[in-house]
């Protein structure tokens, strides 16, 4: 036996399961991803809403206390933040009525923090989701494509599956901390503020809410953006396809919908993702919201899923039929 | 002993294209060299062996498993070494050695543990630490070769891992295959165009052509020329040629469609020769003297290919 070798030695220990091996390959994707500083930065300004409806709901629980400065403040922030920025006037109406009706204390409080959660969702958290996806998954599987990475995962015991699973927990678990996370922190400094533990009787179903409507964003958005970066070895046409799905989108909506009869829209909501995503998590979070045509958003968000991953899982295997 | 990988039949289309045609093959333990032209269906053979296409016809065993089936142990067991660049981009020569070990079931300390051992083994130093992107192509060979054995597989497949490699560096890697397997029995395939690597390290030959097995023996065996003898090239019945001389006394055998080859020196048999081709029918294209080299049975291997297809 030598007492210091540089040779080839055989290696006994035991094997991990298999099952987990996609979690290598979303480790990679997320410390690579997490090495560009643009991605720190937006990661940064993500959570700026959530401090500041953190803050609101703060004001909130003391305006409960009869704070009258602290019920003006709110009152002005309300007005700023979350009324009147093309939400939708019967959210605006219902959040209105609410905090200047005689309803009970916890009406008011699922209602107040719904409307900082569909604001989370709807206004802010987008602007920072497009961006940052345009940012994280146009090089993940293009850039094994062109570096021909995709040899060293399959000559492994890892299955196409597992690769896709684990490229796409790249971006969940980016997405996730932008849209899952704030809002629930969001909830939970809610309960943490309120009175007593009570309040969790007339707002539990809003921690559901919240997941669901994350996953309604976070996966269609994983599933298209992962398409996109498995159609090219090169990542900046995934980076470009990805931002003009966004604003042809917006673009068409916006000049299409005014020239068609109201309520008669549905169809041409599905164009812009934005509309959609909009839609879904509003009737997701406040079903007292009326939304026409709820079900074609939702069919749209389903095939575009499907679709997509039905796409990657077939360009995934493409370069072995080489 | 049971065969490392014993393949019966075997074919894979591309579409219409066949890339490998009723493929009947037995690999024992050992460094056994894969060659052929490009296009020949090595690469395709590799795909099938780990799992990664799947064949449309015939049936085999790898490491004892059916083809296709239990593909995780199969790959689990075998070293895999791409010829074509491979890397995921932006890690260290460390970190990927580190994924590949990670991808086959090692925890993340074991792995980088093991990363620096097999980089050790393999001769790199403080270049392990710098990003994949700016090694040189022999840097690169090294540390695909590293990631091909960081699991300890049992059966290693190097697809050209002595090419871009300078003289000193390419003699360290035979070096390397043969301390595998020589001293931890590990067996290789090596699928190379440089045919003095095979010579240098290959205990066996399997010599590919338009998807089929053309030659497959020991190196021993087709190098072995212990009487001198002659190569004869015929147009018509072959078989009838052959019986014509064994009754004339003569020892030959057909080495490949419409060649012979005859035990003697090519003055002593030509005027039997000629003469059993006279009443044979048969036609002599050539006569030359035999030849042992691996350079001269690759070529006549492909180029009767080439023949049977013009």
């Amino acid at each position: 036996m030598p007492i210091h070798n540089l040779g080839y030695r055989e290696w006994n220990g035991t094997l991990h399961s298999p099952w987990t091996r996609w979690m290598v390959v979303a480790e990679i994707g997320i410390r690579r991803a997490w090495q560009s500083a643009w991605l720190r930065r937006m990661m940064f300004f993500a959570w700026v809403p959530g401090v500041v409806m953190g803050f609101m709901i703060f004001l909130f629980e003391q305006a409960e206390k009869n704070d009258g400065a602290a019920r003006d403040v709110l009152g002005n922030l309300t007005s700023i933040l979350l009324l009147g920025h093309g939400m939708g006037s019967d959210a605006d109406a219902l959040l209105q009525h609410f905090l200047e009706s005689e309803a009970t204390p916890g009406e008011r409080r699922h209602v107040f923090w719904s409307s900082l959660l569909l604001n989370l969702f709807r206004r802010s958290q987008p602007l920072i989701l497009i961006p940052m996806v345009g940012l994280i998954a146009p090089p993940l599987i293009s850039q094994d494509f062109r570096s021909r990475a995709f040899l060293l995962y399959f000559s492994r015991p890892l299955s196409r599956t597992q690769y896709i699973l684990g490229k796409a927990m790249t971006v969940i678990a980016y997405l996730s901390m932008i849209t899952l996370f704030p809002a629930v922190c969001l909830f939970v400094v809610g309960i943490l503020l309120s009175p007593d533990i009570s309040v969790l009787s007339a707002t539990w179903d809003l921690f559901f809410r919240i997941v669901i409507v994350s996953a309604v964003i976070v996966v269609p958005c994983t599933a298209l953006s992962l398409m996109l970066s498995s159609l090219t070895t090169e990542s900046r046409y995934a980076s470009f396809g990805w931002f003009a799905i966004w604003i042809l989108g917006f673009l068409t909506y916006s000049i299409a919908v005014p020239f068609s009869s109201p309520g008669d829209d549905s169809l041409m909501q599905c164009v812009s993702l934005f509309h959609i995503f909009s839609d879904v998590s509003g009737w997701l979070l406040d079903p007292r919201l009326a939304v026409s045509g709820i079900e074609t958003r939702l069919v749209t968000l389903g095939v575009l899923t499907a679709v997509s991953l039905a796409v990657v899982y077939r360009r995934v295997s493409a370069p072995m039929q080489i | 002993m049971p065969a490392l990988i014993e393949l019966n039949d075997l074919s894979k289309d591309y579409g219409s294209f066949r890339a490998l045609s009723g493929v009947s093959l037995r690999i024992d333990e050992g460094i056994t060299g894969l060659l052929g032209p490009n296009g020949a269906g090595k690469s395709t053979l590799i795909k099938v062996l780990l799992g990664l296409v799947k064949i449309n016809s015939g049936h085999g065993h790898v490491l004892g498993f059916p083809i296709g089936q239990s593909v995780a142990q199969v790959r689990t067991q075998i070293g895999y070494m791409p010829e074509d660049d491979c890397y995921v981009h932006g890690l260290s020569g460390i970190e990927s050695i580190q994924v590949a070990a990670r991808l086959s079931g090692f925890s993340e300390t074991e792995a980088l543990r093991r990363g620096h051992e097999i980089l050790d083994f393999c001769g790199m130093g403080q270049e392990r630490y710098r990003p994949v992107e700016t090694y040189s192509t022999g840097m690169r060979q090294k540390l695909r070769f590293a990631m091909a054995i960081v699991h300890d597989p049992k059966l290693l497949i190097l697809d050209e891992p002595t090419s871009g490699l300078d003289p000193e560096e390419r003699e360290a890697m035979l070096n390397r295959i043969r301390i595998l397997a020589r001293e931890f029995h590990k067996s290789v395939i090596l699928c190379t165009h440089i045919l003095p690597d095979v010579q240098s390290v290959c205990d066996r030959v399997v010599i590919f052509a338009r998807g089929t097995v053309r030659v497959s023996d020991s190196l021993e065996a087709l190098c072995r020329m212990p009487d001198p003898s002659v190569t004869v090239q015929v147009t018509g019945d072959c078989q009838k040629l052959l019986g014509r001389l064994e009754q004339k006394g003569l020892r030959a055998k057909i080495v490949l469609p419409q060649q012979l080859q005859i035990i003697g020196d090519a003055e002593s048999l030509s005027p039997t020769l000629w003469v059993a081709a006279s009443e044979s029918d048969c036609v002599i294209r050539s006569v030359t003297p035999s030849k042992n080299s691996l350079e001269q049975i690759f070529l006549d291997a492909v180029r009767e290919v080439h023949r049977a297809d013009s």
